[in-house]
């Protein structure tokens, strides 16, 4: 009922070998010895029943909540019904067909002096999702180009280069095609049967996936969830007690005699009493200039999430100057309430970026905030004026404070292009999340 | 110890944990494959109550390993009687013929077995809890998942001492933290989430049987209401829905409305926060909203 209809001879194994590959491709991991032990339980229940089949992989392949939604969905493509998977290789190829026509149309309008551009797929497929006043935009700079005077053929690397660093910088509409990108390499491979319908249904999985500045109204429910969870995780890895060190207090007389019976009362080994435990404080310093504009609901987001969860929450904003933003967010109301005064009665939303006269400010007026007892979470994307002296007042924040967490909403990719972020990085521990996926890989492996 | 699926199922509800049929097979195939069985959810969904429930329909023991930070091997696996050894070279220190050995120190007359040796020790296949997994440090994590995969472990002055039995192991924990990519690979995976509303009706029945039918799908509805409050701080566990559902009893109450809401919601909302945000998201005019909703199915 399930195996795969290509193939009707194909034994269960490999069926279960397949599965667990296009697990992996979606970024599931998924061990050998996972793959034997859904061998194993599939051997023990009932393989009629689909309920039971699906239930003994999930227990042995699937191994956090995260990755639920997919191995459903997953699991649906794969194991489909004669019926489902005609209609959804049906879809595929007319998805498969409209791609190939938008990259076609996409290549015809790019072109210079009658000859096409050298242009990978992603870059051609990142134009045609552009809104049409932006590719209008782009053919009359081309037209412009080409018609200009003494322009020949050797301008074309030029212009390439210009086209390229555009498509680059208008990502906004082409997000959906990058994020959703990694999640279909299955379909694209062709081991998905089914053919893929995953735009559709976008549920937490999804959504953790999505940059964060794509994510819509209809989902900001959902995306709102996510984040009040990893600000509750953030405050829980930020406040673990670490174990103390031996001489971490007073001495302890009566473990040390009691730990030293082995030695026969010889006191060998000292004992202390742990230290008192100071209160964290969490200093949360967020970018809200103009180009952070497109993360400022995650920003509040965050902050309200994390409001929720730390007692003892500093908020302030910056762009061009610093602005205490504690007393508004710790006013009682729902989140839409936050947002509304945020936005309305922010003095820096919007502004150009100085870092460096921020953080100033934050010295300055704030000594008490700052302390040995703090740990800064710093969300920007480190662009800012006078770099060089922005570096230096984040010098000086670092000796004052804990540990500085620097979360950035660029990927990853993008880090290499920008001389802030590599300074930066050298002196603060930074983390790239313009998805909650990444903000929750930071929460779980690096705090 | 050899249990059917539907024994299993009996099981189930000859003890009251009401669960769906997933979740029984899940822990079928934790019985079969013999393997820890890693459960996840929020606080207050029924996971240590699994490890209880398990060890009475398998009738054996329950063995619990409750896990903290700073917890070591000395507390989890075994350690030396001091005392007991120091007392013993005194006692003989001045008996010439009675010369204490050193392999006499080290005898199993002197370990002090903690909760893993006892169940890798036990004569019985007992079940192992091992409770809040996600509390404890990394280090300890890592060497749980070594004695988690052959169930022996070697003690140097005695040896190595393997599993009489394998234990059933379940291992609870909040997801407070990211477990161990090893520990995880080693277990089988159970998330618990709330139950159904028919579900929690069944459960509210089981444990409190003089609720009257009218009130358990009230007072199931109410917190699936409370539940669905996406900002709540903390949300009503099962524990608390049948803590309400006892005093409501106890109070003779046969039907809930939104004054009797609001005035025993200390035994549902456990912070002013989530108290207060009840009061202006939900207040008494939207309990009394959830209540008609269901008006059909509490009189059936």
């Amino acid at each position: 009922m399930m195996l795969s209809e290509k193939n009707p001879g194909r034994h269960l194994e490999e069926n279960l070998v397949t599965f667990t590959n296009l697990l992996r491709k979606e970024g599931i991991p998924v061990s050998t010895s996972e793959t034997m032990d859904a061998l194993r339980a599939l051997q023990v229940v009932d393989m009629s029943s689909r309920k039971e089949f699906k239930t003994a992989l999930q227990v042995a392949l699937i191994k956090n909540q995260r990755n639920r939604d997919y191995f459903n969905r997953l699991f649906d493509y794969f194991f489909a019904s004669p019926e489902t998977r005609s209609r959804g290789e049906e879809k595929a190829a007319a998805y498969k067909k409209q791609y190939a026509e938008q990259l076609d149309r996409a290549d015809s309008e790019l072109k210079f002096k009658g000859k096409s551009l050298q242009l990978t797929p992603s870059e051609l497929a990142r134009y045609s999702t552009m809104s049409s006043e932006q590719r209008a935009r782009l053919q009359d700079f081309m037209h412009k180009t080409e018609t200009g005077v003494n322009v020949e053929e050797r301008f074309r690397p030029i212009l390439e280069a210009v086209v390229k660093s555009h498509l680059r910088y208008c990502r906004t509409g082409s997000n959906q095609e990058r994020n959703t990108g990694s999640r279909t390499g299955a379909q694209a491979s062709g081991d998905m049967p089914g053919g893929s319908d995953l735009e559709s249904g976008r549920n937490n999985a999804v959504i953790s996936e999505m940059d964060i500045q794509s994510i819509t109204s209809t989902e900001l429910p959902e995306a709102e969830q996510l984040l009040q969870r990893l600000s509750k995780k953030l405050a829980v890895q930020l406040f673990r007690r670490r174990r103390s060190g031996p001489r971490s207090g007073p001495i302890d007389l009566r473990r040390s005699l009691r730990d030293n019976m082995r030695y026969g009362g010889i006191i060998f080994k000292l004992k202390h009493r742990p230290k008192r435990r100071t209160r964290e404080q969490i200093l949360l310093l967020c970018d809200v200039s103009a180009s952070m504009k497109q993360y400022s609901t995650f920003v509040i987001h965050f902050m309200h999430g994390l409001r929720e969860a730390v007692r003892n929450l500093s908020c302030f904003s910056f762009s061009d100057k610093l602005e205490n933003m504690t007393p508004e967010i710790k006013k009682r109301g729902g989140l839409q309430q936050l947002l509304d005064r945020v936005i309305r009665r922010s003095e820096t939303w919007g502004g150009g970026t100085n870092l460096g006269l921020s953080i100033r400010e934050l010295i300055d007026k704030y000594p008490d905030l700052l302390n040995s007892r703090t740990s800064v979470i710093v969300v920007s994307d480190t662009r800012t004026i006078s770099l060089s002296n922005a570096v230096n007042e984040l010098s000086k924040l670092n000796e004052l404070v804990r540990r500085i967490i620097w979360l950035n909403p660029l990927p990853r990719e993008q880090w290499a292009e920008y001389r802030s972020v590599e300074l930066m990085n050298e002196l603060v521990e930074m983390w790239p999340c313009n998805t909650i996926a990444q903000l929750e890989e930071v929460l779980s492996g690096h705090l | 110890m050899t249990v059917t699926l539907p024994e299993l199922k009996k099981g189930f509800e000859r003890v009251g944990y009401i669960c769906d049929d997933s979740t029984a097979l899940t822990v079928f195939l934790t019985l079969e494959l013999k393997k820890p069985l890693l459960i996840e959810g929020a606080p207050g969904v029924g996971k240590t109550e699994m490890g209880k429930v398990l060890a009475d329909i398998l009738n054996t023991n329950l063995i619990r390993l409750q896990c903290y930070e700073g917890l070591d091997e000395t507390k989890a696996l075994y350690e030396w009687n001091y005392q007991r050894q120091l007392l013993r070279i005194q006692m003989n220190r001045n008996l010439e013929e009675e010369q204490v050995k050193e392999e006499d120190l080290f005898s199993e007359q002197y370990l002090m077995e903690r909760p893993l040796l006892k169940a890798i020790q036990a004569e019985e296949k007992p079940v192992l809890l091992i409770d809040e997994v996600d509390k404890c440090d990394p280090e300890f994590e890592a060497f749980l998942f070594e004695v988690l995969s052959d169930f022996q472990v070697s003690i140097p002055e005695l040896g190595t001492i393997r599993a009489n039995q394998i234990p059933v192991v379940a291992l609870t924990s909040n997801n407070e933290r990211e477990l161990s990519d090893g520990l995880k690979r080693r277990c089988l995976y159970l998330c618990l989430d709330f139950p159904s509303l028919e579900n929690e009706v069944q459960i509210i029945k089981a444990k409190v049987p003089e609720t009257a039918d009218r009130l358990a799908w009230d007072i199931a509805r109410v917190v699936a209401r409370l539940r669905r409050q996406g900002d709540l701080r903390k949300k009503p566990s099962i524990a608390e829905t049948i803590d309400w559902a006892r005093a409501l009893v106890t109070l003779n109450h046969s039907r809930l409305d939104g004054k009797l809401v609001g005035e025993t919601l200390n035994l549902l909302l456990k912070n002013r926060a989530d108290q207060e945000l009840f009061r202006e998201e939900i207040g008494r005019q939207g309990i009394e909203e959830v209540l008609k909703q269901g008006g059909g199915e509490a009189t059936r």
